[in-house]
């Protein structure tokens, strides 16, 4: 609740001091949700549920289920929705939106408009749901959720799938620890301003890292519960890949061994080559599906 | 050779020198040499297969885009006619992006209606940035030597700086620079990484004596570089900028009425010509060293 406090004293003339318009200025508090798309819901739905997810819901009328574990919610969205400006699932599941948890959604909205994000209109939106969206890197999107304490957004959307424990225990304590994306060259500076400005993301200095994928820049959310991973293309190769995208979600555990073996016994499998293998400070799934991949991450960043 | 032909390739031509459609101007530059071309709006929305036909042309020319033009009019205005200007920078941000193009410019606000705060021109100008992230295109801020506020290029820099976003930087463009009669010497205060256009045109006469004689010499009578009275001020700048460590583009904005009714070919050789003196003459002379490596931006943060 210290964001309800730091607005204190803002306007007041005798303050000497230059402190910030708020530390946190969205009310942020965590990830709601995030969504992939793609064409092949049930292959995705395997992979999740071999990382501890539980289908929990699907979706009224079209294509669209919801996945849980402990705090998280990840939606699996297969509907073609066949509108000209939104993107058709592909078979390899990409990360389609984050939907963020902030103390007033149309507040949050408005403001992001009025500092030159771009809206997304509602008639394309995937969902029923009437939650305002802005359009975040390449395809994807920022939704802005609240009051999520006093209902459930999926109780209007979603049906229950029936006999299915609606709040499963997370496997090894997992939560969302961040979002990795790839950014073009030259893109770092451009992208910590729209996440600091837009979001209240604060850019950690560029020897901080966590996990064993050391590259690139953390920011870390305003409410200090989850980053932000934005990584250039490799240096020195020739053929840039200038596509920039979200590319994978990291979960954070205080035992990545312990959580490594877990799913391991669950059939999933770690890369394990030089530089990547795996330790008690991370560990990257094998990719399936043609590149979707997993990152586990010791917690340090969550308090 | 490899160093001459690569300072040439700094050089591009704009479509706005030209007349005819957007297939005949890129074949015209290209056939003169050139290696990249600055697209403006009128040519892509005139096409007649709409702006994703014309995108496609514009990639099967093989030419790189400088940068697309232009916004006018932005800066500093409030409530409904702010809200109608982020609409047409949207339109010409999307187009932009279709191109193939990483430079939107923007030309400083003539209009009555805007706002005279510097405050004002820079959260205004935060915010077209801002709606360029997403697109990965870079907002050129341009001092139009008619400009109601922002006139010059240095009061421009002020602005940028106010503004202080990554992705906005300056434009020049040597015609306002000097029917401004703005000191060169106010360049050093511009941070070489900031300048994201530089624009070049000579002019036939001396002096300009009025704002109505700016804008009509401006708009009609600017030839390239070398072809009029300002040469030696245009290779001193472009000296200048060099000394600096400005290592962008530059691009011909050169807006004649002669060369609107000669054959396109004909056009875009006198543009080479000029490309090869500036090329070749102005700037190998200002290389001490051959080969010199470009080095790249070092990505520090604080």
């Amino acid at each position: 609740m210290n964001n309800t406090t730091s607005n204190v004293g803002l306007n007041d003339e005798s303050n000497r001091e230059a402190i910030p318009a708020s530390a946190n200025p969205l009310g942020l508090e965590g990830i709601e949700f995030i969504e992939y798309a793609t064409s092949k819901p049930q292959a995705l739905g395997q992979v999740l549920e071999m990382m501890g997810f539980r289908p929990i819901a699907r979706h009224r009328s079209r294509e669209v289920m919801l996945y849980r574990q402990g705090g998280m919610n990840i939606i699996v969205n297969a509907h073609d929705s066949g509108l000209a400006h939104s993107v058709a699932p592909t078979e390899k599941p990409v990360i389609a939106a984050i939907a963020l948890r902030v103390r007033d959604a149309q507040q949050a909205y408005k403001r992001a408009l009025s500092l030159g994000a771009w809206a997304v209109p509602t008639h394309v939106e995937v969902m029923e749901l009437n939650i305002p969206a802005i359009h975040g890197v390449g395809t994807s999107r920022i939704y802005f959720v609240d009051r999520v304490h006093d209902f459930s957004i999926y109780d209007v959307d979603f049906v229950p799938i029936p006999t299915v424990d609606s709040k499963p225990q997370a496997l090894a304590g997992f939560h969302f620890f961040g979002i990795v994306q790839y950014i073009g060259n030259d893109r770092m500076d451009d992208w910590i301003e729209f996440y600091s400005e837009l979001f209240g993301f604060r850019a950690l200095e560029s020897s901080e890292h966590f996990g064993i994928l050391p590259k690139g820049r953390i920011l870390k959310s305003a409410c200090n519960t989850f980053g932000l991973q934005l990584i250039e293309p490799e240096p020195g190769v020739l053929a840039v890949d200038e596509d920039e995208r979200l590319q994978r979600i990291a979960f954070g555990t205080s035992d990545v061994l312990g959580a490594m073996k877990l799913l391991q016994a669950r059939g999933v499998e770690f890369v394990s080559h030089a530089g990547q293998s795996p330790s008690d400070k991370g560990a990257l799934t094998r990719s399936w599906l043609g590149g979707l991949n997993f990152e586990l991450v010791l917690d340090g960043l969550a308090s | 050779m490899m160093h001459a032909s690569g300072t040439l390739n700094d050089f591009g031509m704009d479509t706005i020198s030209m007349a005819g459609s957007l297939d005949m101007k890129l074949k015209a530059i290209k056939g003169a040499g050139f290696s990249q071309v600055m697209l403006s709006a009128r040519d892509v929305v005139g096409h007649p297969g709409g702006v994703e036909a014309a995108a496609q042309v514009v990639r099967e020319s093989g030419l790189r885009v400088t940068g697309f033009q232009v916004l006018r009019d932005f800066e500093g205005l409030s409530g409904h006619l702010h809200d109608y200007k982020i609409d047409i920078a949207k339109a010409m941000l999307e187009m932009c992006h279709a191109l193939g193009s990483k430079v939107l410019l923007v030309c400083s606000s003539t209009s009555v209606h805007a706002s005279q705060d510097p405050e004002h021109l820079a959260k205004d100008l935060r915010k077209l940035a801002m709606l360029a992230v997403p697109l990965g295109i870079k907002v050129a801020y341009e001092g139009l030597s008619w400009g109601r506020t922002i006139n010059e290029y240095n009061t421009a820099w002020e602005i940028v700086q106010l503004a202080d976003t990554p992705n906005l930087g300056v434009g020049l463009d040597s015609f306002h620079m000097f029917a401004a009669k703005t000191s060169m010497e106010d360049l050093e205060l511009i941070d070489p990484e900031k300048i994201f256009l530089v624009q070049l045109a000579d002019f036939m006469w001396q002096e300009i004596r009025s704002i109505e004689e700016r804008i009509t010499t401006a708009r009609h009578f600017r030839v390239f570089p070398g072809e009029g009275v300002h040469s030696q001020d245009l290779a001193d700048l472009v000296r200048r900028l060099y000394q600096m460590g400005y290592r962008g583009d530059y691009s011909f904005e050169v807006f004649n009425d002669d060369y609107q009714q000669l054959p396109l070919p004909m056009v875009a050789d006198r543009a080479w010509k000029s490309a090869q003196w500036l090329g070749e003459d102005v700037m190998r002379r200002s290389v001490p060293l051959p080969n010199q490596i470009r080095l790249k931006r070092a990505q520090g943060f604080n």
